[in-house]
């Protein structure tokens, strides 16, 4: 088998390269000169002259852009000899536009390097995995910064190369693999220091692995090493570090720190904390459509979703990598989109598992057996089922096929009067039936009588939520924090009053309902009469206290996304927290006591029984719940609406913009149609998920 | 197993009373407003307590909540819309939900999916299609419309739930009535029935609670005062506030008027409840 696929890997690796190359040297050719491209062409020049006069002590003193260590920017200068010498381009602050009217030559020279750098970083992940090479090849970011003169590149490569070698170690336990290793360590920290976060993944999964092994302490000594040999390449790569290593590094690196939280463009972007998210299904094709004629960002995001657990099991340290990247990307206050780069080889090796999971549950569902039905009983079952039948049709799924053939017109609050007489109809029908032709109008839709469009409404509404606003990502994450801190503060309520002896136990059970038990929006004004601005209880309190007042930083949430972020998130866990708590208590009454006891008996600790015990035992039980439970908080609709905006899940941005009476621009029924029938495919995912594990959680009740 | 140390005790006791605190903020905020006779339009100081102690708003609130509407036809208007979308989505899905626990058919496993999937969806996927529809039928406006919204999203829920507590019934118990030589029809009518009743109960509560406490859709699809529920009424005194046309304390008393009675609710079901909202399968 093995040899019968190998020349046709071989032609797909091929085909990769191929299909790597052309699209990087498209973009070398075609990407407008960017933000930073000047920076470091300067930089790159000032190295360039230093290797034509020779003159090469001129490097110890030689690093335009300190916060930045050179190495990326020598190999760029080092390109630049292949064309005549250019004057020096510009110091400009880090503020200013782009600069249009940089030398070509040398754009070209150094952009061509980069994408070399590029290249061969697919061509490493393509030998791994085609398909996964595949996914890196035509992602449109990874492209775009490899593509241009940015210090993307060379680290990409140095910092996959350490793991590719640490695997080898890992596997074959030789020490050259583990030296070759802490070399690309050093030139990855000599490029960006910010690739550097890779390390920390590889030394997780080390620590993982010694402690299977249990050689926990030749670890720390390997490690130890490994760390040490990485510093001294890093010195070795760094000739600027040399004159005055202490004082120049401490520059260098806590200019990043206040970069961020003084710097004007960074406060000017105002990006919210999981901007980089947002950066994964966002796609440059919308600011360079020529460069980009097609995007595959927002898939290989989505796939790699799917692809997480297959991979964990096949190579847990690319998770780790994913992980450890994404975890320290979400914290940094700089948001660039640049910075995914340091984690889309991980993201496209899991997108890569995420197709082939998906595939596989596909096959699955067409090679199950089909059940063999009783056809008395089956007849037996009509009369019973088709009273229900009509009314869930009436009321649900005609309304919904109807919703489906509004999507497909340009239905508004302009051309209300044509739709009611007759309109809506007589456009699906006639655009289904081919004999109308669709029209593209200009969105928001403002025509008097209904059009078909077909689905080209679709686009531009899939944009408007995943890369305008972000409302996709943000009601993903929404969903994804808020649901485990209700879970996490449900869990350890429940655990905590039912250990033994605890006073006032009952007491506190019925205390800890009552945010449940009151409506949902009525806790949501409650909230409201606290946060919201000028008038709102925290401001008034602002007012009183002046700067001793502990939350004086929360006042202008509205203004910040991080903190809006934060301000939501309150009530939810306010009211959805009980609800877990209730479903743990419930599933702790199921676990016998004798259980504990035995556990304690045997001299368990309260923490070995917590995680020995209770956890495995409740976990398959709570599963369900913690979906449906998140499955309510991604359709969180009463709460964000209670507060004076449009933001909010998909839910309310589909009735804002639904509403004719809307104070936001409302009237769009269309374009609101659109956003329910996205709505309804990420909850058939969810709902999948749910039916997969209560599937399981029956099986492990049976059992 | 012994009881926890003392040690343990105190530091338990000191994170639930912080959890306490957590829970009652938002509560207290409201209360405060609520009883504050103070008030004439925003509140312009941070207090603790309420100013002037007064009862008033709940009296204003108990008589004429809502522009010249009085509280009783609100409240008219609530129960109508709430329990009439209960009944109707309880009939129209009670034979269904019976259907689904106890025969086996093909596209059963697909059927039980589609309706999982629809009681799980916001409201807002529903309401849109059903405005438009409804107001070609010309009853949008009306509160016989409002029964047929909100029936509609209860019904995959409630369908659901009786399914649950149809299945947990023990087979036996049917077979036995059939050799006695019941037929279907009468076995659901004399046994299931009746044993599931408490169930179906409880779910027609979150069937009526769905349509109490919604306000976003009401307002979406009534436009006359005269048919506006409790619910609206509440969330239509936000704007009110925000113009300082009526004192906060308006808001705070309504709010605490209609909460009690759902509180009292949750108290006494919480474990059926939280098993119903769960989707769970045991009873």
């Amino acid at each position: 088998m093995q040899k019968f696929q190998s020349p046709l890997r071989i032609l797909a690796i091929v085909a990769v390269l191929f299909i790597a190359w052309a699209l990087r040297a498209n973009a070398v050719q075609k990407l407008s000169i960017d933000y930073d491209e000047d920076d470091y062409m300067r930089a790159a020049q000032e190295y360039a002259h230093l290797i034509r006069t020779s003159s090469w002590s001129g490097f110890l003193e030689t690093n335009y852009r300190t916060e930045h260590p050179p190495l990326a920017k020598i190999v760029i200068g080092l390109s630049f000899l292949t064309a005549p010498e250019e004057k020096l381009v510009a110091d400009r602050p880090t503020t200013s536009e782009p600069n249009k009217y940089l030398p070509r030559p040398l754009v070209k020279a150094g952009r061509t390097t980069n994408a070399v750098f590029g290249w061969l970083t697919v061509a490493l992940l393509a030998i791994i995995n085609p398909l996964a090479g595949l996914a890196l090849a035509t992602h449109t970011f990874t492209i775009k910064y490899v593509s241009q003169i940015m210090l993307e590149a060379l680290p990409a490569l140095m910092s996959f190369s350490m793991v590719l070698t640490y695997l080898q170690f890992k596997k074959n336990r030789k020490t050259g693999w583990l030296i070759t290793s802490a070399i690309f360590l050093g030139l990855t920290a000599a490029s960006k220091y910010l690739y550097c976060v890779i390390g920390i993944a590889i030394l997780v999964d080390w620590f993982m692995d010694a402690k299977d092994r249990d050689e926990v302490k030749p670890f720390f000594k390997q490690a130890l090493l490994w760390g040490f040999l990485g510093v001294i390449i890093f010195f070795a790569a760094d000739p600027f570090l040399w004159a005055d290593p202490i004082q120049r590094l401490r520059e260098s690196v806590f200019y990043h720190a206040g970069y961020s939280t003084t710097a004007a463009e960074v406060q000017s972007a105002n990006f919210p904390f999981w901007q980089p998210l947002n950066w994964l299904v966002f796609s440059p094709s919308v600011w360079h459509p020529d460069v980009f004629k097609f995007s595959p960002d927002f898939i290989i995001a989505v796939l790699a979703v799917f692809g997480l657990s297959r991979l964990w099991k096949k190579e847990r340290l690319y998770v780790l990598w994913l992980g450890f990247a994404l975890l320290f990307l979400l914290f940094w206050p700089t948001k660039w989109p640049q910075y995914i780069l340091t984690l889309t080889v991980p993201l496209s090796l899991s997108a890569a598992e995420g197709l082939a999971e998906i595939w596989q549950s596909i096959v699955a569902v067409f090679k199950a057996k089909k059940p063999i039905f009783n056809k008395k009983e089956s007849r037996q079952a009509i009369p019973w089922l088709v009273p229900g039948l009509i009314a869930f049709a009436v009321l649900t799924l005609l309304p919904f096929l109807f919703q489906l053939g509004v999507s497909l017109t340009d239905f508004n609050s302009a051309s209300i009067r044509d739709g009611f007489q007759g309109g809506i109809w007589r456009e699906i029908s006639g655009g289904l039936t081919g004999q109308i032709e669709p029209v593209t109008p200009e969105f928001p839709f403002r025509s008097k009588e209904v059009q078909f469009t077909g689905i080209s409404g679709y686009q531009p509404v899939f944009e408007f939520l995943v890369t305008g606003q972000g409302i996709f990502i943000f009601n993903i994450f929404w969903m994804v924090v808020s649901t485990s801190l209700q879970v996490f503060l449900g869990f350890g309520l429940a655990i905590l009053l039912n250990q033994r002896g605890v006073k006032l136990s009952k007491f506190w059970q019925a205390f800890f309902i009552l945010p449940w038990a009151i409506p949902e929006f009525i806790g949501a004004l409650m909230w409201l009469n606290i946060f919201v601005p000028e008038i709102g209880w925290l401001s008034l309190a602002a007012k009183k206290y002046g700067e001793a007042f502990p939350l004086q930083f929360l006042i202008g949430w509205e203004r910040t996304p991080s903190l809006w972020f934060l301000i939501f998130l309150i009530p939810a866990v306010w009211y959805g927290f009980p609800l877990i708590m209730l479903a743990v208590n419930a599933g702790l009454k199921t676990i016998p006591k004798e259980v504990f006891e035995a556990a304690s008996i045997d001299g368990a600790n309260s923490w070995q029984i917590l995680s020995g015990i209770t956890l495995p035992l409740l976990i398959p039980v709570l599963l369900p719940a913690v979906i449906i439970r998140g499955i309510y908080t991604f359709n969180q609709f009463y709460l964000f609406q209670a507060f004076p905006f449009r933001e909010g899940t998909l839910a309310n941005i589909s009735y804002n913009i639904f509403n004719p009476s809307s104070r936001f621009g409302g009237g769009q029924f269309a374009v609101s149609a659109i956003i329910n029938i996205l709505t309804v495919i990420i909850l058939i995912a969810l709902v999948t998920l749910f039916n997969r594990r209560m599937q399981t959680r029956e099986e492990f009740i049976n059992a | 197993m012994r009881n926890i140390s003392v040690f343990r005790q105190i530091i338990t006791q000191l994170i639930l009373l912080l959890v306490g605190l957590f829970i009652l903020i938002p509560v207290w905020s409201t209360v405060r407003l609520a009883f504050d006779g103070s008030l004439r339009g925003r509140p312009t100081e941070f207090t603790w307590l309420p100013k002037e102690f007064s009862t008033e708003a709940f009296t204003k609130v108990l008589d004429r909540p809502y522009q010249s509407v009085e509280f009783n036809v609100l409240l008219r208007n609530s129960m109508i819309v709430s329990i009439g979308a209960a009944i109707l989505a309880i009939l129209l899905g009670i034979s269904l939900a019976y259907g689904f626990a106890r025969f086996r058919f093909p596209t059963k496993n697909t059927g039980l999916f589609v309706l999982l999937l629809a009681a799980l969806l916001p409201p807002i996927a529903f309401a849109t299609p059903l405005y438009i529809i409804l107001s070609l039928l010309k009853i949008r406006t009306t509160l016989i419309g409002l029964v047929i919204v909100y029936a509609a999203f209860a019904m995959p829920f409630a369908v659901w739930n009786m399914r649950a507590a149809f299945q947990a019934i023990p087979k036996e118990i049917e077979e036995a009535a059939y050799l006695d030589g019941a037929n279907h029809f009468q076995t659901f009518l004399n046994i299931s029935l009746p044993i599931s009743m408490p169930s179906i109960a409880v779910t027609a509560m979150i069937a009526f609670l769905m349509g109490y406490t919604e306000f976003a859709i009401g307002w979406l699809f009534v436009d006359k005062a005269d048919n506006v529920t409790l619910s609206m009424a509440t969330y239509a005194l936000v704007n009110g506030q925000f113009s300082g046309a009526q004192p906060w304390s308006y808001l705070g008393s309504l709010a605490i008027i209609m909460s009690i009675p759902v509180m009292v609710v949750f108290i006494f079901f919480q474990e059926t409840l939280m098993e119903r909202l769960l989707f769970q399968e045991t009873s």
